[in-house]
């Protein structure tokens, strides 16, 4: 009996809606303001410049993703090119930012519900969001493509309006956007923080299992993307700045939604918030299915447990990894904060982007003959300015995260560690600390039970509970620590 | 082997009971629930210490315990 695979059932336009519709998260147009508070009106440019640096690394990914048209995107590149922790570590950052975004979506998308709305939970909106489309994910990828391809379009055509009316309204109105009235430095952390606004399109890449000719499709999906999205940001974000301060702008919690109702009336508030609202379920319901996708090719990589890269016979989907990273978006989801998540966001792709960038110059030079349907233009130009742009980004990034970007890292190692070095002789580490922890408590033991050390203001009566809790407890570990260590090795 | 595996078993699930309670015992030192912190002596200021000794060795022993218990 055959093992059920993922069904390629993305076209064309299936897979540029797929780009489009995970890079227009509701929570994108959400820190527009807080990125205005920043940059000013400089904001304009530095949306531009972000879609150049973006399209850098996508050219990356174009020619990374016809050349091996598997699933799991940027881990998958990289574990061609460089294997081992390198592309362990790449899928581990890139699942992870896939769960930080989604949970950045939803938390988006709540915030622009509750411009209509002001009485709603934002973190239980949220959450309910990460609820309904994992079970549209587990579903399948037919009526996710679908659902992302209407949805999209909808989008697409509200923003459209947006546009139109900005331009007809600045044209009547005569507003001018003046000098910038911040310095390079704000206009460096606005970049670094608008980082993630193009980030989704490179999904297709990730999905690229399940995409009709990939050969194809996936460059020209993944290019059409994000000129779309050059074009569409930076026109909404023109024209915010256009009619409304940018100091005004940074004070609003849905400030695309209160710009349009400068220009249109309550009407345009409304219509640009229902826009951003299908937006936020678009790009939660993108995001959810690309960290499933990196989880699901970790665990039949051996990284991770086997049962994540189980695939639903019914559904074709590999329900149990939807399911383990939707628990995970969950947690981050309810803490309902927004900055955080977007540093966390852009500091995995930061480094995804890098990773990538890397494996492009690293296969061009060890795999030439390999067959590309697509080349990076300007190589090697285009991979390396990807990697400085990248880099230089990292030191704009909120302190907090990058401690935390720390601890993940440290953490990855330990998992790493513990899939190389296997079963048995893990057991026999954890007999060899278990009995180090009864030697210890046998001593603690030993010495409370003559008397040098003193339990101060504790009665006689506990002190003996102490004792011997102390010594069941030693003979405990100590018998443990025999056993696991003394297991046999087939084991 | 079966008795080496009943032993293994045994030691295993009282490992993991150790551990689990050693953990939940740091959370109820933590917020002095039962009023533990003045019933051992201990001192406001180590608090946050003796908290993440416990957790340590809460987590340890649970994964040495189930490493035990789920022996075949």
């Amino acid at each position: 009996m055959d093992e059920p695979h993922l069904k390629r059932e993305l076209g064309l336009l299936r897979a540029t809606m797929l780009g489009i519709g995970g890079t227009l998260s509701a929570g994108n147009f959400i820190i527009i303001g807080h990125a205005a508070s920043l940059a000013g009106y400089s904001i304009v440019p530095v949306v531009f410049i972000c879609g150049i640096i973006s399209l850098l690394t996508m050219f990356s990914y174009c020619e990374l993703g016809t050349a091996i048209p598997r699933a799991g995107g940027e881990y998958t590149f990289v574990k061609v090119a460089y294997g081992g922790f390198l592309s362990f570590i790449t899928g581990w950052f890139e699942w992870l930012s896939n769960m930080f975004y989604a949970a950045l979506s939803s938390i988006g998308f709540a915030y622009v519900i509750s411009y209509l709305f002001p009485q709603i939970n934002i973190p239980l909106t949220a959450v309910i969001m990460v609820i309904l489309f994992t079970i549209i994910n587990i579903r399948g990828v037919k009526e996710t493509g679908t659902a992302e391809t209407v949805i999209t379009a909808v989008v697409l055509a509200i923003l459209g309006i947006y546009i139109l009316s900005g331009w007809s309204f600045t044209q009547e109105t005569q507003t001018s956007i003046a000098s910038a009235p911040v310095g390079l430095l704000g206009i460096f952390a606005a970049t670094a923080y608008l980082f993630e606004l193009y980030l989704g399109a490179e999904a297709v890449a990730a999905a690229q299992a399940e995409i009709k000719e990939p050969g194809k499709n996936i460059p020209r999906a993944i290019i059409l993307s994000a000129i779309v999205l050059i074009i569409l940001y930076t026109s909404v974000v023109y024209i915010a700045v256009k009619v409304v301060s940018p100091e005004v702008l940074s004070e609003q919690s849905s400030p695309i939604a209160f710009v349009a109702e400068q220009m249109m009336g309550p009407i345009g508030g409304v219509l640009v918030t229902i826009g951003l609202a299908i937006a936020g379920l678009a790009a939660t319901n993108e995001a959810i299915m690309a960290q499933s996708r990196v989880l699901y090719a970790m665990s039949r990589d051996g990284y991770f447990p086997k049962k994540l890269s189980e695939i639903h016979k019914r559904f074709s989907t590999p329900y149990f990894a939807i399911v383990v990273s939707a628990v995970l978006t969950l947690v981050f989801t309810a803490t309902g904060f927004v900055n955080f998540v977007v540093y966390a966001v852009n500091l995995g792709f930061i480094i995804g982007f890098s990773i990538v960038n890397l494996s492009v110059i690293k296969l061009r030079r060890e795999k030439p003959r390999l067959e590309r349907s697509f080349k990076a233009p300007l190589y090697p130009f285009t991979p390396i300015a990807g990697i400085a742009a990248s880099i230089f980004l990292l030191v704009f990034i909120d302190p907090s995260v990058l401690i935390l970007g720390l601890e993940l890292s440290i953490i990855a190692l330990l998992v790493y560690f513990i899939r190389m070095i296997g079963y048995y002789r893990l057991r026999v580490a954890f007999g060899g600390i278990s009995l180090g922890l009864g030697g210890f408590t046998s001593f603690l033991t030993y010495l409370i039970g003559t008397g040098f050390i003193q339990l101060n203001g504790v009665s006689p009566a506990v002190a003996t509970i102490v004792f011997y809790v102390f010594l069941f407890v030693s003979v405990v570990q100590i018998l443990a620590g025999i056993l696991n260590i003394s297991a046999p090795s087939r084991y | 082997m079966e008795i080496r595996e009943a032993i293994s078993r045994a030691v295993g699930l009282m490992q993991t009971v150790v551990g689990g309670i050693s953990m939940v015992f740091a959370f109820l030192l933590l917020h002095n629930v039962l009023n533990v912190q003045v019933v051992l002596g201990v001192s406001g200021e180590n608090i946050e210490l003796y908290m993440w000794v416990f957790i340590v060795f809460g987590l340890l022993s649970v994964i040495s315990g189930l490493f035990l218990f789920y022996e075949q």
